[in-house]
């Protein structure tokens, strides 16, 4: 590999990223982390003084003069981590067997199921998720439908439920399950399988101890691409979530426009941040593991 | 794996699977040539009316205030089309030259630091985007910077920047690098050799790049909803608070463009590839 040293045409190459995402990108995330630490002004601004119960607030410790503890911010801390770690879990499930099928599919239909799959990365997010609005809402088609084939006597109510968020989510993070999945499984040893149930392994002997393992980096890789923007997500719940789907990601939102407590807000962040960066970095010392036995 | 009845149960799951992924977008295509105006969940007849009036040709209502309130719609839609558009336009600009330069210096020198950068491209488009948002809107306010299209632009920059380096650097992974060795020993500087050498051999990667940033800034909703100031929105952060509003029939009819519109760029994109590989 031609591996050049430092030259003036490093520094052109390097200098804008440099500038630009260490102003852009890690001064604000910084600026984050001191927000969470200041007190909250009396009409929306801050006061440049040490304060740590943005923190307590969550947590769950005396201010010294407020000493009400409400934990209902803990609580939707846990329902973001678990819707996060429901959607990963579902579209798992959905994905794994028609990443198989379409794998197995001939040369031609391969393509075009697979062109089907990435479609929805270029259509709008915001217009996907309104397509559900209309269908869950108590007078929408899935209710009309249900109705009229006199399956349920009352309407369903499904939107503004955890069940309408966490569907959702599926629904938005499917296909960044289906691709490093597909790879995983496009890459299958073949032999190996049919070595297992020539030598006399069942089917599932043989998924558990050979296909599963092989495929184990697609499964990881995919659960941590929809896992993190899961957990900070603040516009599926907004659209499909009542109170009782609200997550930490609308707690956010509620701070900096409407409540306008932005030191709150900040430590808020700073809880998703952290929940983020400890699933990356499990992640990366897994696949550190993982290369070392290879 | 051949057996009948297993690939069959496994094709039916897979079909209903793609229905699940596809039967909303129907929903919404077929719903924006309903005509009924109060619930567009009961069928009335056919119609274009929807599509017309966003176009601004005609209008449904007869009450003068009401089509007052629908022309004044169309015009802000209008605008946020065009202000998504522009900011599409310099995002994908800004964000293709930095993510190709950081590219080529990470793939082609050695130095310090390397493997820092290398793990710290991947941090912007790994960081929830709520958690960038709301991290610029305090910096802008902090520095005393007025929320606007540049804001949106820089936003929108800060995490495509990662998305471009990763097509490019993809692609400079299958380059031979000794067509460039082959440049420098016949005498061109290092700069020729990377505009004459190494740019026309990047070429797909870096359009691939811009592509996909152009359709992801055209999409973004959750950043651009916390830097745009009150006068400039973009066509999601549009559609978004018209929903938060209440449905109007007219939504669907901009959703199905938009649908179709996806599918284009969608088709394009597959098409540059396969052209690529030949």
């Amino acid at each position: 590999m031609a591996m050049r040293r430092q030259s003036v045409v490093l520094g052109m190459l390097l200098t804008p990223v440099t500038l630009f995402l260490g102003v852009f990108f890690l001064l604000p995330l910084c600026i984050i982390a001191v927000f969470s630490f200041l007190s909250p002004g009396l009409y929306g601004g801050v006061e440049w003084s040490f304060y740590h119960w943005n923190y307590g607030r969550i947590f769950g410790w005396a201010d010294g003069i407020i000493e009400i503890y409400e934990p209902i911010y803990l609580q939707i801390l846990f329902r973001s981590l678990s819707f996060a770690a429901l959607t990963v879990g579902l579209t798992l499930i959905l994905c794994y067997p028609v990443a198989f099928w379409v794998s197995r599919l001939s040369e031609r239909w391969r393509l075009v199921f697979m062109f089907l799959i990435t479609l929805p990365f270029f259509s709008s997010l915001i217009v996907r998720l309104y397509a559900w609005l209309l269908i869950l809402k108590p007078s929408g088609l899935l209710n009309t439908v249900l109705l009229s084939i006199g399956a349920i006597s009352e309407p369903l109510e499904i939107l503004y439920t955890p069940t309408a968020v966490v569907l959702g989510m599926v629904y938005v993070m499917v296909p960044f399950m289906f691709l490093p999945l597909y790879s995983a499984v496009d890459n299958l040893d073949r032999a190996q399988i049919e070595a297992s149930l020539d030598l006399g392994a069942n089917r599932l002997q043989t998924f558990l101890k050979v296909v599963l393992p092989q495929t184990l980096p697609g499964i990881m890789g995919g659960a941590v691409i929809v896992f993190i923007p899961s957990v900070g997500n603040f516009v599926v719940p907004d659209v499909l979530g009542g109170a009782k789907g609200l997550m930490i990601g609308n707690l956010v939102e509620q701070q900096f426009l409407s409540s306008r407590n932005w030191p709150f807000g900040s430590a808020l962040s700073m809880i998703i941040m952290a929940v983020v960066l400890t699933v990356l970095l499990i992640s990366a010392s897994r696949a550190r593991k993982a290369g070392g036995h290879a | 794996m051949r057996n009948p009845i297993g690939w069959a149960a496994l094709t039916a799951f897979s079909l209903a699977f793609f229905a699940f992924i596809y039967a909303p977008l129907f929903v919404i295509i077929g719903y924006s040539f309903n005509s009924n105006p109060i619930n567009m969940m009961i069928w009335e007849s056919f119609t274009f009316d929807w599509y017309t009036g966003l176009l601004g040709l005609s209008d449904r209502s007869t009450d003068v205030s009401n089509r007052a309130a629908y022309v004044e719609s169309t015009d802000l839609m209008l605008a946020a089309l065009r202000t998504s558009l522009t900011v599409a336009m310099f995002t994908t600009t800004i964000s293709t030259v930095i993510g190709t330069a950081t590219a080529i210096a990470l793939a082609r020198y050695r130095f310090r630091g390397r493997g820092f950068y290398n793990g710290f491209m991947m941090l912007p488009m790994m960081m929830p985007d709520i958690v960038l948002g709301i991290g610029l809107l305090i910096f802008f306010v902090t520095i005393g910077m007025n929320l606007s299209i540049l804001t949106i632009i820089i936003g929108h920059c800060t995490f495509l920047t990662s998305y471009v380096f990763i097509i490019v650097q993809a692609r400079m992974a299958g380059l031979d690098p000794a067509l460039e060795e082959a440049s420098a020993d016949l005498g061109a500087s290092e700069l020729t050799t990377l505009r004459k050498v190494l740019l026309p051999q990047l070429a797909p990667g870096i359009i691939g790049g811009a592509l996909l940033a152009f359709v992801i800034s055209m999409d973004d909703l959750v950043i651009t909803y916390f830097v745009s100031g009150t006068g400039d929105t973009t066509l999601p952060v549009f559609i978004f608070g018209m929903i938060r509003r209440g449905v109007k029939p007219e939504i669907n009819a901009i959703a199905t463009l938009i649908i179709l519109a996806s599918v284009v760029i969608a088709a394009l994109g597959l098409w540059l590839r396969s052209r690529k590989t030949d």
